[in-house]
């Protein structure tokens, strides 16, 4: 994300918390304004096959998730399926109709036209997915899209704060998204899973929660790790990592 | 390196782009088969990460991969401009670029190339990325060699569309996400490979991108299931 946009996008989030912790909720009400639509939903994605709405804005937007779990079927199913946007921008048309023949009818049944469903996803890591609804169908413009998957990005570091119940994952910071853009961020990332023996989403986890109780950048700590200067240990007490 | 023919990219090229091929792999072909082509030092890659920024996609070479790692990373250099004004940028001569890009400049100087030229890949109104072209002679990329090399910029572009029509009716935003983390599977892959068979992040590329062509297993695939643990490298041979 370009940083002259992450900014404004963080101050929205935060506007929305208005001096409380950040939750899924504030990043949700931000989506509403800045990609208008009318509401918003979060499910995630559990170890169990049934997802599991977490977050939904209004009754609407509850109860578009409750058809998608129900019927089994919609943009939402779809993008979590494929990892990636699906962006329905009528839901009583044609393309819609023969593609989720039951969601659509009943989406149009309860006032919803058009639906966009970001997946919340980084590289392997499937966190869940954002499901937006409007009650006028049209396509979002790029700005919108763009403003979605930036804040879906906020989300996903949002949500890996409770991924791993032995660490203190901190809340997302205004730069943290855009650490995300750094390959060695991942790159250490995938090292962290043989270290640690765990699957990506604990090791990030692991990987953020170390830069912030050394108030240091994410990209930073990364390189330690990928220039091997900084291991993670399983059984390390308090810093889940040493140097070396 | 054998002379290779423009007929032959092109070939090779179609043939690729057919059903269940991995769009990353493309890409790093591409870049590699630019090279031969024109006869000039590296090529480098980068995608629209569709959130305002550039994001690297694939490059010929480790040391260009980072050279298009720092423009992204000081926000500055040939492929940004091009990518912001959708122009060709053209630079026969680095050493007078330093003002240009105060950073970018030295940083490319010192990886060893003299000129660079980067290409918009653009789609309809779009600009989805650009394609640099980095050459260690001063004024050695023509604009013949120009001309060519947006002729493979717009087969890449060709091959991002290609990997969804064949799937799905689809979006660009899709085509450019599965891009993006496609990428970034490939990342998180290079990180286990490394740490599991103690090499650098580009030797584990190297690791990963053999395995794939001698098994014939598409790059994201074999990633993916690299990083999940669903699958394991076969033992290198020493």
């Amino acid at each position: 994300m370009s940083p002259d946009r992450a900014l404004p996008l963080w101050s929205m989030v935060l506007e929305q918390a208005a001096g409380t912790p950040v939750t899924v909720g504030h990043v949700c009400a931000a989506v509403v304004r800045v990609t208008g639509v009318d509401g918003s939903s979060v499910a995630l994605t559990t170890s169990s096959p049934i997802r599991e709405a977490v977050y939904a804005s209004d009754e609407t937007a509850a109860r578009v998730e409750e058809l998608t779990l129900t019927l089994g079927e919609g943009p939402s199913i779809d993008a979590l399926r494929l990892g990636e946007p699906v962006l329905s921008a009528d839901m009583a048309g044609t393309v819609a109709r023969s593609r989720w023949p039951l969601f659509a009818s009943e989406a149009v049944a309860v006032g919803v036209q058009a639906v966009f469903a970001l997946p919340l996803r980084i590289g392997v890591i499937h966190l869940g997915v954002l499901t937006t609804y409007r009650r006028r169908s049209g396509d979002l413009i790029r700005r919108q899209v763009s403003d979605g998957l930036a804040l879906a990005d906020i989300l996903c570091l949002l949500l890996l704060d409770g991924t791993d119940p032995a660490v203190d994952t901190p809340l997302p910071e205004a730069d943290d998204a855009e650490e995300v853009r750094y390959p060695e961020v991942h790159q250490a990332t995938g090292m962290i899973t043989v270290q640690l023996g765990v699957t990506a989403e604990i090791a990030f986890a692991r990987l953020r929660a170390f830069a912030f109780a050394h108030n240091r950048r994410l990209r930073d700590v990364a390189r330690d790790v990928v220039a091997r200067r900084l291991r993670f240990e399983p059984d390390s007490d308090d810093d889940y990592a040493c140097g070396r | 390196m054998a002379k290779i023919q423009l007929t032959d990219v092109f070939v090779e090229m179609a043939d690729t782009l057919v059903v269940g091929f991995d769009l990353i792999d493309f890409l790093h072909l591409l870049t590699e088969r630019c090279v031969q082509l024109l006869g000039i030092s590296a090529t480098g890659l980068l995608l629209t990460d569709q959130r305002g920024a550039l994001r690297f996609t694939a490059a010929s070479t480790e040391q260009t991969r980072l050279l298009e790692l720092f423009q992204v990373q000081v926000d500055e250099g040939p492929c940004l401009d091009c990518f912001r004004s959708g122009q060709p940028v053209s630079v026969p001569d680095l050493f007078g670029a330093v003002d240009r890009w105060p950073q970018f400049t030295p940083a490319a100087i010192e990886t060893g190339y003299a000129t660079v030229a980067a290409l918009p890949m653009r789609l309809r109104n779009e600009i989805i990325g650009a394609l640099n072209l980095f050459d260690a002679r001063p004024s050695s990329i023509t604009p013949d060699k120009q001309r060519l090399g947006q002729a493979l910029a717009d087969i890449a572009t060709i091959g991002i569309l290609q990997e969804r029509a064949i799937r799905l009716r689809d979006t660009l935003t899709q085509q450019l996400e599965t891009a993006l983390h496609s990428r970034i599977i490939i990342e998180q892959a290079k990180g286990v490979i490394a740490e599991r068979e103690g090499l650098d992040p580009g030797q584990a590329f190297e690791r990963l991108r053999n395995v794939s062509r001698k098994h014939n297993r598409r790059l994201s695939d074999l990633a993916r299931m690299i990083v999940d643990g669903s699958e394991q490298l076969p033992p290198a041979l020493t």
